[in-house]
């Protein structure tokens, strides 16, 4: 089926998200759809999708015009949208997700597992994938759960498959295998779309591309004929650096020293040492422990073996109001789950931190909190309407800068970053690299946690690979390459 | 001229329905507004007065009994507004209720048994100890549910569901056939008049709510109760001892219920152990929820439970004065609940 959308506007009161907007998806294609966060690809996805009606414009499928009322809609026309946070209730098996609110029923009334089941074969089979329908959701890893997502939009015939950001949570392997997967439908003539930060991978798997930025359509094209420094800038506006950010600095004494840590499961026998104004990177593929190390040495991830010394001083952290009390900071990934409270607003989002510094007798000085705060959302170039606003009305890296300014403001003399810049646009990206090198040239102590190369390569003085809860390498500076890390991190 | 007039209205239309939507105080308010105004017609119609001053008085009259009557529930409603916004439930405030004021006669008792006359402690020492005590053993059974549901790892309902069962169980088990006398001076804290009213009990309750207010708004404890409701994994990575802010909530908690445990046992002179309490963490809740107060932590306000209460307070009133039959104002109370939870529904985009 043939996608056309023409001239598509939209606004929400007075701020106008989509202007004239053309995009346009043939079977048997995949089409990038790439832009920063706020550009306006997930209004224009979410129109197409049902969720939302367009101000002007028209949406054509094989040239018949529609115009979708609801989501339900715009899916039995064939248009599937597979959401950034996945829709699989884990604790269902495979079958019972792919049919679930249209499950197949015997004569009885009851539910009809058996021919369930056979369906999904089939599609697993068109798929050329091996999964058992009767596996609980629970026990596949990302990559599968994504694939499982996308089987079920061909269970339900789409013709036109919609991926925001499939591959945010996946490693690499993971990532390749539903690479795969789009190629081998793509040959069986479905049309994809897919919405992405990472350019690297638009390069691998995509056919042609659209570029939105502030809600104009910026450049479209066949992705064989670009490069990715032309789409970052397309998205970006301006040139992207990929250079090395790293800076000499005079590195000052130890300050975190970790030996032999182990805890089951997660991590063994790791060491490590962090002196003031170095940033120590930590990498390896998705589960290699170190999430779980530094939330360890933060203390909120359970009892661990070994010992830490901060400041040559024996320490065990035991809650993390000691962590900050001692000086340790830690930024978390996963934003939504671990680093917003959805409930209130940005100003108590960038200070909860340090309240107790900036309270007397348990009674918080809002003064003082503005006071630092406003600072601080100059340092961070934190774009928003208001401080008393929720949380939630910014985007995803403003949301991320807040994050970073409730740590920076406790004056840490460790601060443990993990993944920082996860689901953030370019430009937010550089923000807060600035910010991570400032706090070195300040003689903060910086651990980078982070399974971008990328990231790595461009900010760490040094860095350790990790494999399996264990350190696999260190690399020094001009030793941090994408290759030596991917070898370490596959424990070649 | 009509036009802009128009846009002008259709403008201040649109507020009003979005503070509707988005402000649980403003529904809520406006609920009780009009709640008032038919509680008011339906006193008037009751009775012909023969002035405006002798039914102002009536009015006036019929406020204060009802807000003294709910002053206990009000007060334990305030520490339950803390427990459901850090995420939380407490069933167990009737029975800390009923032993915390089982504890109180037994102390103070001025006839046999009685503790402190026993070892020859009478008069205002007796009264502060007691008092003192009280409140202690309210606020240590609240902070000994605070340690099951935080360090215990236990979910709320159950940890408080079992210390329900369990206390007013013992309570009843050595309070039987005691027969006790308070003494007068113990009375005076909820019977002291002012102008020749009773207005201790609402005077507390007042008290107690703006002290709640602040608290909510103004100190980091309050706040963190609230981040804790809405997101426990960040607000302890941020640094926050979210098990201390717990056991604290719960201990809060327990401490108000004392409170209202020492109005009842003041006001009333006894309390009757089978029944006394029963139904209260029911009432709190219901007077939490229709306060606009989120089931799932995260949002509410010490305001909206203020509201909630007289909501539920008016509504009974109400019933009382058109003569429904009192079998019947439960459902009316159901119904209440309802009808401000389906309010008070955020379209979900």
């Amino acid at each position: 089926m043939t996608l056309q959308m023409r001239g598509i506007y939209k606004s929400f009161g007075a701020n106008d998200v989509l202007r004239d907007i053309d995009f346009a998806v043939s079977p048997g294609e995949i089409c990038a759809l790439l832009g920063e966060n706020g550009a306006g690809k997930s209004t224009l996805m979410n129109i197409l999708g049902g969720v939302l009606p367009a101000d002007r414009g028209t949406i054509a499928l094989d040239g018949g015009e529609v115009r979708f009322k609801s989501p339900a809609e715009s899916l039995s026309a064939g248009i599937a949208f597979i959401h950034q946070e996945l829709n699989l209730v884990n604790d269902l098996c495979i079958y019972e997700n792919m049919f679930i609110g249209r499950e197949l029923k015997s004569k009885s009334g009851l539910l009809d597992a058996k021919t369930m089941c056979a369906r999904c074969q089939e599609v697993f089979k068109r798929m050329d994938v091996d999964l058992d329908p009767r596996m609980m959701v629970r026990e596949l890893d990302a990559s599968y759960k994504q694939i499982v997502e996308i089987a079920r939009a061909l269970l339900m015939e789409a013709s036109i498959i919609i991926m925001d950001e499939p591959t945010t949570s996946l490693t690499d392997p993971e990532i390749d295998r539903v690479f795969d997967m789009m190629r081998t439908l793509k040959g069986q003539g479905v049309a994809m779309v897919f919405i992405s930060h990472k350019l690297r991978e638009v390069m691998a798997v995509c056919d042609r591309y659209t570029v939105l930025r502030d809600g104009s359509m910026v450049a479209a094209g066949k992705v064989e004929d670009t490069g990715v420094d032309e789409l970052a800038r397309h998205m970006v506006g301006h040139e992207v650096r990929t250079e090395s950010l790293r800076r000499e600095r005079e590195l000052g004494p130890e300050v975190l020293r970790a030996e032999s840590l182990s805890q089951e499961r997660h991590f063994e026998d790791v060491s490590f040492s962090v002196r003031a104004g170095e940033v120590l990177g930590f990498t390896g593929l998705l589960g290699d422990g170190r999430s779980e190390l530094f939330q360890a040495v933060f203390g909120s991830g359970g009892r661990y073996q070994g010992q830490v010394y901060l400041e040559d001083r024996p320490i065990t952290v035991r809650g993390t109001r000691q962590a900050v009390e001692l000086g340790i900071g830690y930024v978390p990934r996963d934003r939504k789950e671990n680093g917003i409270i959805k409930d209130m607003n940005i100003l108590e989002n960038g200070s909860i931190v340090t309240w107790p510094r900036q309270s007397k007798g348990g009674f918080i000085s809002w003064e003082r909190v503005r006071g630092d705060f406003r600072r601080l959302k100059e340092e961070l170039k934190i774009k928003m309407a208001g401080e008393e606003e929720l949380i939630g009305s910014l985007s995803g890296g403003n949301q991320q800068k807040v994050v970073l300014a409730k740590w920076l403001n406790s004056e840490p003399k460790v601060l443990i970053f993990d993944n920082p810049t996860q689901g953030v646009d370019v430009g937010a990206k550089e923000d807060i690299y600035d910010t991570i090198l400032e706090l070195a040239d300040n003689n903060v102590a910086v651990i980078v946690l982070s399974s971008e190369a990328q990231e790595i390569i461009r900010l760490c003085d040094r860095a350790l690979v990790m494999y399996h809860g264990r350190v696999q390498g260190e690399l020094k500076a001009g030793e941090i390459t994408e290759q030596e890390i991917m070898r370490l991190a596959t424990g070649a | 001229m009509e036009n802009a007039q128009n846009s002008k209205g259709r403008q201040l239309l649109t507020k009003l329905q979005n503070q509707w939507r988005n402000n649980p105080l403003f529904s809520t308010g406006i609920a009780l507004a009009v709640m008032v105004i038919v509680q008011t017609i339906a006193l008037s119609m009751n009775t012909s007065f023969d002035s405006f001053g002798a039914w102002a008085q009536n009015w006036i009259q019929n406020w204060i009994s009802l807000l003294r009557g709910n002053a206990g529930i009000g007060i334990i409603a305030l520490g339950m507004t803390f427990v459901i916004i850090s995420g939380g439930i407490d069933l167990s405030v009737g029975s800390v209720y009923v032993t915390v004021g089982a504890f109180i006669m037994v102390m103070l008792n001025t006839g046999e048994g009685g503790l402190l006359a026993g070892i020859g402690i009478t008069g205002v020492p007796a009264i502060l100890i007691g008092l003192i005590a009280a409140m202690l053993l309210g606020s240590l059974l609240g902070e000994s549910n605070g340690l099951l549901i935080s360090n215990g790892r236990m979910p709320p309902f159950i940890a408080t569901l079992g210390s329900m069962q369990i206390l007013r169980s013992v309570t009843q088990y050595f309070m039987k056939a005691q027969r006790t006398e308070l003494p007068e001076g113990y009375k005076s804290i909820a019977r002291l008049s002012i102008g020749g009213q009773q207005l201790m009990p609402i005077i507390y309750w007042a008290l107690l709510a703006a002290a709640m207010y602040v608290i909510s708004k103004k100190t980091t404890f309050g706040r963190y109760v609230f981040a804790i409701g809405s997101n426990e994994r960040t607000t302890r990575l941020s640094g926050v001892n979210v098990r201390a802010v717990k056991r604290k909530v719960y201990a809060l908690t327990g401490f108000l219920v004392s409170i209202a445990a020492v109005i009842q046992t003041s006001r009333i002179g006894s309390m009757d152990y089978a029944s006394a309490g029963s139904g209260f963490e029911m009432d709190a809740i219901a007077s939490v929820i229709v306060g606009g107060t989120s089931m799932s932590g995260g949002r509410g306000s010490i305001v909206g439970t203020v509201f909630g209460t007289l909501i539920v307070a008016v509504m009974n009133n109400l019933l009382n004065l058109i003569g429904v039959d009192p079998y019947l104002s439960a459902a009316f109370k159901g119904a209440i609940i309802i009808g401000a939870v389906l309010l008070q529904r955020k379209d979900k985009a």
